[in-house]
């Protein structure tokens, strides 16, 4: 009997993680809001990974915007394919910051962006929105971030094993000051942090599943180690430990009453008053609703550091900052034409007008949550007949080579996404490379022909006589196939792309498909997850038995939600460039942390993301990683089809934005052109 | 009854209305799920620990796992003592949230309503007295065309041509400048415009048809009989009666002020005000906001509606309330 449900602790999530999985309109639906108000175009569902208004803040952001920005460049593939565009190119930054420079730039002026959302909170200790992160992340920074190569590179503190990811060494940068009466930064307060309030029971801090099992020691003043249960080579990249630096003198009452309320509403911890010299800016106000103004701190720490470029001895170079919050698009982007604002996320479609004003300057920076088409594996899917079709892999490939992804992207997003073959977009060091995966949708894989062939494969592997009648695919009763796609009430952007794969699999498959809006949070709740029951399945003639079911996994596929449906558009997830172990979540066997289609894998996923855990090398890691996207390629779990772009325009005078991944890990050295 | 006995009875009748609305909300909240504790039992899921357990000790700290009635007595003196909790989507009390939202909703919807109040019943009587002439149609067309176009486009509108084309306003609202300086003149007018421009059309087409009832009543013959100029008798005979049941609408009129269609108007300007504070509360369930958003409004239900009862009498003194 297989047992997949038995989960060593390597296996839990993380809130982190958590949120990280499905970007912030997930995660907001998931916890009953809207997030964005206007939610009209994909553009800002990209804030969740750097917030449309501060696409500088992947350094400095909570980790639910950083903690997946991508990871070192030297990606396999070939990028043969008439589709590669610069995704090679998506960690290498043209500048180079370590070029000798004659004279520092001026401070001049403020930085100003706009911002979609409100922040809940500023508390460091309990913010995991990444717009307030951005806010936070202004006025303090975290532990590290990854620079332009993607290589680590230490803020407040450095991080090291020298034995396979088991022991990690934190050396915390010298010189770092709390504001009065704190004192300076050392091991000491980030170990009380750790002990006393993360692995406590009473704070539900948002780390506080984060250190569960971890054992942390300080070993100095400005030293501590912190020892995993299993080795973990990419724990710098799955965000985990990545900290702010809090005092211990301003924790420790509430730590002595179990106040965690008390905690959550400091006004020192609200406000970042104790930020010293540890960020760019001091905050100067929060007007709820409004946004948040910041001076510059003329003591940042980041000027003494000797392994930064040397445009961080003059940091930061504007005499303030401010984010301000609009929740209209159209207002946002007004912003941006009139000048009042220095950066904004801009709609795809509207990408060349901005290219062409001599006003704005344009970015386009790769990211790596996706854009699938979730196909209902469970009892509540297929709903036009018998036999679900979904649960046969040739079916999915039928349904992937319909779609041609080049069309797809020139139509909907003006060319301003990438095209999505695997669980890992083409600038990770993960992906298999194009030669070695299949490429469902595009030139080669495409095509009326290539995709009615494989649906009969299908046919052929069903109980039920599903056949091509004429053009149509019709059910077993001679009825055309009828199935629902769903898609977010007022994306456009993902309306026009259900519009697109409902044309194509009409004329390529025969299939008539009914696009209809539906809105997030109710898509959630009554559609995508489930009272978790558990049960047991036997799949390919083994037992198999769900002990630890979730809502988005709540059992066999005859345990399934309360509403039928058959095609989602609604939720896009994030495929971990960094650390793509995370994917197991999503992949390795029937009882994964998540699942709301119901996918059975047909490869042995448990036993690859098992060796990819135990891996010592990057290598061997590779390797499993490899067969792993490999398989997803060919399994197609989800109906693969993009990875949309983020665009942002900039005032052009700015100096320091670029097209890569990590944009604005150096944020602190961007400044006017004088 | 006297006036005076009648405005006491109304208030002990306010008072017992908070007391019943209070106390469906205590009933409501204590059955819907608490944000805080689904949070501790997923945190507690995620990580494989028994989630009942994690919110047994959620509800514990919270003291939510005390008796009903307790609670219940704890939570009305808290309520009429201002101490409306926590709001998590602020992080700030709530009286604080709230008053912080009045703030900003306020320095737009004074104006509007008094512009509102002004210019609709007007612009009424100045159609009705030009009745189905040219003027008429103008009058009608501009308060129609007002009505009809919806307030978030017609914004967006706005700020792209004076605000984007022409510069003469700011795109982002700027919440620190003074209430009374012209910055904030600059910043506003354009919401107040699309809000009073969207607001008369009602008001106007109400104040048109009843003063149409009045220009030919007997006091109107009279009136000119005696001499009385056109803009007396049109202020003194025509508009004061039509005001009367125009006056049914203003309670109406002030809770669309605070929640109403600036919603959508806040999202356009950016203005932190108490209609977006309130939408953002709902979709963020967050419980002590709305509570406190709901007990806001229904003062101004209960107040407004006696306000009202009072402007009868002085626009009306036929009006009495001796057999109430």
């Amino acid at each position: 009997m297989r047992r997949y449900a038995k989960k060593s602790q390597t296996r839990f999530l993380s809130r982190r993680q958590w949120l990280a999985m499905v970007g912030i309109s997930g995660t907001a639906a998931m916890a009953g809001c809207l997030g964005d108000d206007d939610s009209g175009d994909s553009d800002d569902t990209g804030d969740d990974t750097s917030d449309d208004s501060t696409p500088a803040d992947s350094d400095s952001g909570d980790s639910g915007d950083s903690g997946d920005s991508g990871d070192s460049g030297d990606s396999g593939d070939s990028g043969d394919s008439d589709d590669s565009d610069d995704e090679d190119d998506a960690f290498s930054d043209d500048d180079d910051d370590d070029e000798p420079i004659d004279e520092l730039p001026e401070v001049s002026g403020t930085y100003d962006t706009v911002t979609s959302a409100s922040f809940e909170t500023l508390n460091p200790l309990y913010n995991t929105e990444a717009g307030a992160g951005t806010a936070i992340g202004r006025t303090i920074d975290q532990g590290y971030t990854f620079d332009d190569n993607n290589e680590l590179f230490p803020l407040v503190y450095d991080m090291n094993t020298d034995d396979g990811g088991m022991v990690w060494v934190f050396d915390i940068t010298e010189g770092l000051e709390f504001s009065d009466p704190y004192g300076s930064v050392t091991a000491e307060d980030f170990v009380y942090q750790i002990e006393e309030v993360h692995k406590s029971d009473w704070a539900n801090t948002a780390s506080s599943a984060t250190w569960g099992g971890i054992n942390i020691e300080q070993t100095g003043e400005l030293q501590f180690q912190a020892e995993l249960e299993n080795p973990q080579l990419l724990w710098p990249q799955t965000f985990d430990p990545l900290e702010y630096p809090i005092p211990k003198g301003l924790m420790e009452p509430y730590v002595m009453e179990e106040d965690a309320d008390g905690m959550r509403q400091d006004k020192e911890l609200l406000e970042l008053q104790f930020t010293g010299n540890l960020g760019p800016f001091v905050l100067s106000d929060w007007t709820r609703g409004a946004g948040t103004q910041y001076v510059r701190n003329h003591e940042y720490y980041i000027q003494d550091i000797d392994w930064g470029p040397e445009l961080f001895n003059g940091a930061p170079y504007f005499e303030g900052a401010s984010i301000s919050v609009v929740e209209e698009q159209a207002s946002r982007i007004g912003a941006l034409q009139s000048g009042e604002a220095d950066a904004a996320s801009i709609p795809p479609e509207r990408f060349q007008e901005f290219q062409d004003d001599p006003n704005v300057s344009m970015y386009q920076i790769p990211q790596p949550y996706n854009t699938i088409i979730s196909v209902n594996m469970r009892d509540n899917g297929w709903t036009t007949g018998p036999g679900n079709l979904f649960r046969h892999m040739e079916f999915r490939q039928a349904m992937a080579m319909a779609i041609s992804k080049q069309d797809l992207i020139q139509g909907v997003y003006r060319g301003r996404a990438q095209p999505h073959y695997t669980w890992q977009p083409r600038f990770s060091r993960w992906y298999p490379g194009d030669d070695s995966i299949d490429q469902f949708g595009s030139s080669e894989q495409y095509g009326e022909d290539l995709a009615r062939s494989k649906a009969e494969e299908a046919f052929n592997k069903s109980d039920y006589d599903y056949r091509f009648d004429g053009g149509d695919l019709v059910t077993p009763d001679g009825n055309q196939v009828e199935l629902d796609l769903y898609h977010s009430a007022g994306q456009d952007t993902e309306r026009l792309t259900g519009e697109f794969a409902a044309q194509e699999l009409e004329q390529n498959l025969g299939i008539s498909v009914s696009v209809e809006a539906i809105d997030g949070v109710r898509f959630s709740n009554d559609y995508w997850t489930g009272t978790p029951e558990g049960g047991s399945a036997t799949i390919d003639g083994e037992e198999v038995t769900w002990d630890s079911p979730a809502p988005q996994n709540p059992g066999p596929r005859s345990v399934h939600a309360s509403e039928d449906w058959d095609m989602s558009l609604v939720f896009g997830l994030n495929t971990f460039p960094q650390n793509p172990l995370t994917n197991q979540f999503f992949f390795d066997g029937p009882t994964c942390f998540y699942n709301p289609v119901g996918y059975y894998p047909e490869f042995n996923a448990q036993e690859l993301f098992q060796q990819a855990r135990e891996a010592e090398t990057i290598p061997e890691m590779k390797e499993a990683f490899d067969q792993i996207f490999i398989n997803v390629a060919r399994e197609q779990p989800y109906i693969m089809l993009t990875f949309e772009d983020d665009l942002y325009g900039y005032n052009p005078d700015l100096v320091g934005p670029s097209e890569i991944f990590n944009n604005g890990w150096d944020l602190p050295a961007w400044h006017f052109e004088e | 009854m006297g006036l005076g006995k009648y405005i006491t009875a109304r208030v002990a009748w306010a008072g017992i209305v908070s007391l019943v609305i209070v106390t469906i909300a205590f009933i409501l909240m204590h059955f819907a799920p608490n944000p805080a504790i689904q949070q501790a039992a997923t945190d507690a899921a995620l990580q494989g620990n028994d989630p009942q357990e994690a919110i047994e000790r959620a509800e514990e700290l919270r003291g939510l796992d005390r008796p009903i009635h307790v609670q219940y007595l704890d939570f009305l003196q808290n309520v009429y003592t201002l101490n409306w909790g926590w709001s998590e989507y602020r992080s700030q009390p709530v009286p604080q949230a709230l008053l912080e939202g009045l703030y900003y909703s306020a320095q737009y919807s004074v104006p509007w309503t008094i512009l509102t109040l002004l210019i609709g019943p007007l612009v009424g009587v100045y159609s009705a007295i030009n009745m189905y002439s040219w003027k008429d149609h103008l009058a009608t067309g501009f308060a129609f065309f007002g009505f009809a176009i919806p307030n978030f486009f017609f914004g967006i509108i706005l700020l792209l041509v004076f605000a984007i084309w022409l510069g003469w306003v700011p795109v982002i609202y700027n919440p620190d400048v003074a209430v009374f300086s012209l910055e904030n003149i600059r910043q506003l007018i354009l919401p107040v415009f699309v809000l009073v421009t969207g607001s008369i059309g009602g008001i106007m087409r109400v104040s048109r048809n009843e003063s149409a009832e009045f220009l030919n009543a007997d006091f109107m013959k009279t009136a000119k009989a005696k001499g009385v100029s056109p803009m007396r008798a049109y202020a003194y005979h025509v508009m004061r009666p039509t005001m009367v049941p125009l006056s049914t609408t203003v309670v109406g009129q002030l809770l669309a002020i605070f929640l109403g269609s600036s919603v959508l108007v806040e999202v356009v300007f950016g203005i932190p005000g108490l209609g977006r504070l309130t939408f953002n509360a709902l979709i963020n369930q967050d419980t002590n906001l709305v509570l406190g958003s709901l007990l806001v409004f229904t003062f101004i239900g209960v107040v407004g509606n006696l306000i009202e009862d009072l402007v009868f009498t002085i626009l009306d003194p036929r009006i009495s309330y001796d057999d109430r």
